[in-house]
């Protein structure tokens, strides 16, 4: 990347509550955030995941003005939140005006879930004449990063990624390079996503999620032998990145510089589940490490989306033990135990790691996995890293990196 | 977005393929023979129910040709949309002279655009789930916006970057736009780029609940206008540099000069009346491309016909091009083929490629009375020329105020 990209800001709530420093303080504790989904509509299978990481309610009190609450899907109401928080950290008035250009990158998974489930329940069963207008205007997946520009008056590009669990890195090398290429004097990049009741009853009935364990617990379990499928979450999560040059003309602080990034697919991968190209992507990420003058030896820290997938995390191991070739990994963090899947707490965690935040150990790894070989993170390190690689492998092929250095 | 690097910095890119399903026919021979001839496809359809709905016309892509059927692998489990991307896709490679799988050129990005995935099947799904907690979840493994782009990355056999962009209407657009960068920048050598998307009940009620559908098929920018059409289909093209393009012996159609990208940041259906946001996109485009709007020979306008939106792109084209606005061709390809949504600046960005390798710009049907409010030049009835050696643009004006642009230059005969 031509210019240098630094990350200003960092604006987060799911599980964990609003703000980084909540979200810092549930790493530190390594904890599990998760609590009882409401399974009264009847969606969910009787024996089937119970828990997830959900949004307490209140925590976006005193973010949106009464109009914006009132017309927003919840995902937007996350994103905004999370944008707002982001500027505040960054020490940028979020109100008044984009001379900066600012643009906007939001990923999402599965975009307005609520809203899309009540619009097809007014057409299904009521017929179409009962659509409502102002559900289906906030039933686009779009509707989110819209709602950050119309909210914060971002003229520049207002851009959606939606690759499932790959796209907030894939968002966050979006807005990058929109500031290394001169596009954007500043990027709004994220991720967001909700988790409904009808949603969290279908990724289970697809087996995707964690199940009670013999130790009676529903945990993620990344990287271990018992792991049986990762905790749902939702949330919003967003950065502010700017140039070097735009961050010293303003006189702010950096929490992280982005210093490669990357992606790739495996085209092994069946449409719901993972493969076994782990050299292709081994490769690409070795790529993106030489991008940023980097050896595998420099990365101080690996911060993995590995969720507790049963064959996510063994695709995982794969890659990195390809990249290392063999030798010893860094240590490996696996946020998701602690903030589940989805709502863009991986990269916050990424971004804190960075900006020398603890990470603390990971719940619910009791024993390593023999065909893994990768023991996550059991407390916080000695020392802080200097650089801290994000992964994320989903779930039909897709794959992005992101490399972080302190800012 | 302004690009601030230099022009002729980074490499010049080809469109050495493309491939096309949409209401008009499975084939991008089909769909030129469709747009010359001014042939609107847009009609009665059948792929659902639409006797309650408040319209009841779409250009529904009819059925695929059995060759493609007998040899595409897993063809019963794919969704209509990712039935149609996979089509596309492989017809651009193939005209792009490349090998399935790709080969040597595996690390090809695929950079994709999409507004509902496989809603359509997903409703099916919903339908029997939301009834008695039953139904095949198989159908829904396809429903997620980025299936087209997978499926598509999937059966290319690509381990390059992939990524799928939902920003409604500009989504085809801004994936195009993506795929130029990654081949400009280096990269990727080699890109996959379009958009897919699928008729379905969920955006069929939705538009028609904001009243912004039609009755009959759609009159960009003509007076009584009253919204757009419904389309679906895919659109594909192949982005490679251009030395690498000649030495392969490929014979590049058109070439992508620049995109840019805006957002209204107005309100989420509505266009910003001003059309600042829209001229912001093409103005960026242009400085991409390091081209002055003097050196615009027409526009593909994004047209959808509904009344606020062909209103503010009209006041966008007045402030890019100021007093040749009224005189610049415009053509309105959601007129013949109607709207396809995520894929729409996919297959624009096909039809405009179209024109400019075969010299002749697509007309519409004169539908009704010109709209004296907005005096523009629309190619009306019978092709036109192309101005000769001038590049062209195609907009797409999105959904939460979402506005992408692209430039294409002629290549060859056409070109200055």
């Amino acid at each position: 990347m031509s210019e240098p990209v630094l990350i200003t800001g960092l604006g987060t709530l799911g599980a964990w509550g609003g703000g980084s420093e909540r979200l810092a303080a549930a790493l530190a504790a390594g904890a599990p955030l998760a609590r009882e989904v409401d399974r009264s509509a009847g969606y969910h299978l009787p024996h089937g995941a119970r828990r997830a990481c959900l949004v307490p309610p209140g925590e976006l009190a005193g973010w949106l003005s009464p109009g914006e609450a009132r017309r927003m899907s919840p995902p937007s109401k996350l994103a905004v939140t999370a944008a707002r928080m982001a500027l505040r950290c960054a020490g940028i008035a979020s109100e008044g005006g984009d001379e900066a250009g600012t643009a906007v990158v939001i990923a999402t998974a599965f975009g307005p879930s609520s809203n899309t489930e009540t619009l097809l329940k007014q057409i299904l069963d009521e017929g179409p004449e009962a659509a409502s207008p102002s559900l289906f205007m906030e039933s686009v997946a779009n509707a989110p990063a819209a709602q950050i520009a119309i909210a914060l008056k971002a003229r520049g590009a207002s851009v959606t990624v939606c690759e499932r669990e790959a796209g907030p890195l894939i968002a966050l090398g979006t807005g990058a390079a929109e500031i290394a290429a001169g596009r954007a004097g500043r990027v709004l990049a994220g991720a967001v996503d909700e988790m409904t009741p009808l949603l969290h009853a279908l990724l289970d009935r697809f087996g995707a999620l964690a199940r009670e364990g013999e130790d009676g617990e529903e945990l993620a379990r990344p990287f271990g032998r018992r792991r049986n499928g990762f905790l749902a979450g939702e949330g919003g999560t967003v950065v502010v990145l700017e140039s070097a040059a735009s961050l010293a003309a303003r006189g702010g602080r950096a929490l992280a510089r982005v210093l490669a990034r990357g992606s790739a697919f495996d085209p092994t991968a069946p449409p719901s589940g993972w493969g076994h190209g782990h050299k292709a992507l081994a490769r690409s990420l070795r790529r993106t490490l030489e991008r940023a003058g980097l050896k595998p030896g420099d990365v101080g820290l690996v911060v993995s989306g590995a969720s507790g997938a049963r064959e996510g995390d063994r695709l995982e191991a794969e890659v990195l033990r390809a990249v290392w070739e063999g030798g010893p990994l860094p240590p490996v963090a696996a946020p998701k135990a602690v903030m589940g899947e989805y709502g863009g707490g991986h990269l916050g965690a990424a971004v804190l790691a960075a900006a020398g935040s603890s990470l603390g150990p990971t719940p619910g790894f009791a024993e390593e996995d023999p065909e893994l070989g990768i023991t996550p993170l059991d407390g916080p390190l000695r020392e802080a890293p200097s650089v801290v690689l994000a992964t994320s492998l989903a779930a039909g092929g897709a794959a992005a990196w992101v490399v972080l250095g302190r800012g | 977005m302004q690009r601030n690097h230099p022009v002729g910095e980074g490499r010049r890119v080809a469109v050495t393929g493309i491939g096309a399903v949409c209401g008009l026919g499975w084939g991008a021979a089909s769909l030129w023979e469709g747009l010359r001839a001014g042939r609107p496809g847009i009609s009665s359809f059948h792929r659902f129910d639409h006797s309650r709905h408040r319209t009841h016309l779409a250009a529904e892509a009819g059925e695929p040709p059995e060759s493609f059927v007998r040899s595409c692998p897993g063809w019963r489990r794919l969704s209509i949309t990712d039935r149609f991307a996979l089509f596309a896709a492989r017809e651009a490679v193939e005209r792009a002279g490349l090998a399935l799988p790709l080969g040597e050129e595996a690390e090809a990005g695929v950079y994709f655009g999409s507004s509902t995935g496989g809603m359509y099947e997903s409703e099916l799904f919903f339908e029997r789930f939301l009834r008695d907690r039953r139904g095949r979840l198989s159908s829904l493994i396809p429903q997620q916006v980025n299936a087209p782009g997978d499926a598509v990355a999937r059966h290319l056999g690509s381990t390059g970057p992939v990524a799928t962009f939902s920003s409604a209407c500009a989504s085809g657009a801004l994936a195009l736009g993506a795929a130029l960068d990654a081949v400009r920048s280096g990269e990727v050598e080699l890109a996959v780029a379009g958009g897919s998307d699928s008729l379905c009940q969920l955006t069929y009620a939705g538009f028609n609940a904001l009243r912004s559908v039609d009755e009959v098929p759609c009159r960009p920018f003509r007076a009584g206008r009253a919204g757009m059409s419904f389309g679906e289909g895919a659109a594909v093209l192949v982005l490679e540099p251009l030395e690498r393009a000649l030495a392969r012996g490929a014979e590049p159609l058109a070439m992508l000069a620049g995109a840019g990208a805006s957002c209204d940041a107005h309100h989420m259906t509505a266009p910003d009346p001003s059309g600042e946001g829209a001229a912001a996109a093409l103005e960026a485009a242009l400085a991409d491309a390091g081209l002055p709007p003097e050196a615009v020979g027409f526009v593909n306008v994004h047209g959808t016909g509904t009344p606020l939106n062909d209103a503010a792109e009209w006041q966008a084209l007045k402030k890019v091009f100021g007093e040749r606005a009224g005189e610049l061709p415009l053509i309105a390809t959601k007129a013949l083929i109607g709207h396809l949504l995520g894929c729409s600046g996919a297959i624009e960005a096909v039809a405009t490629v179209l024109c400019l390798h075969h010299g002749e710009l697509h007309p519409v049907a004169r539908a009704g009375e010109a709209d004296p409010e907005l005096p523009v030049n629309l190619v009306l009835d019978e092709p036109l020329p192309v101005p000769g050696g001038r590049a062209a643009v195609s907009t797409s004006l999105a959904f939460g105020g979402s506005n992408a642009a692209l430039v294409f230059s002629p290549w060859g005969d056409q070109a200055a």
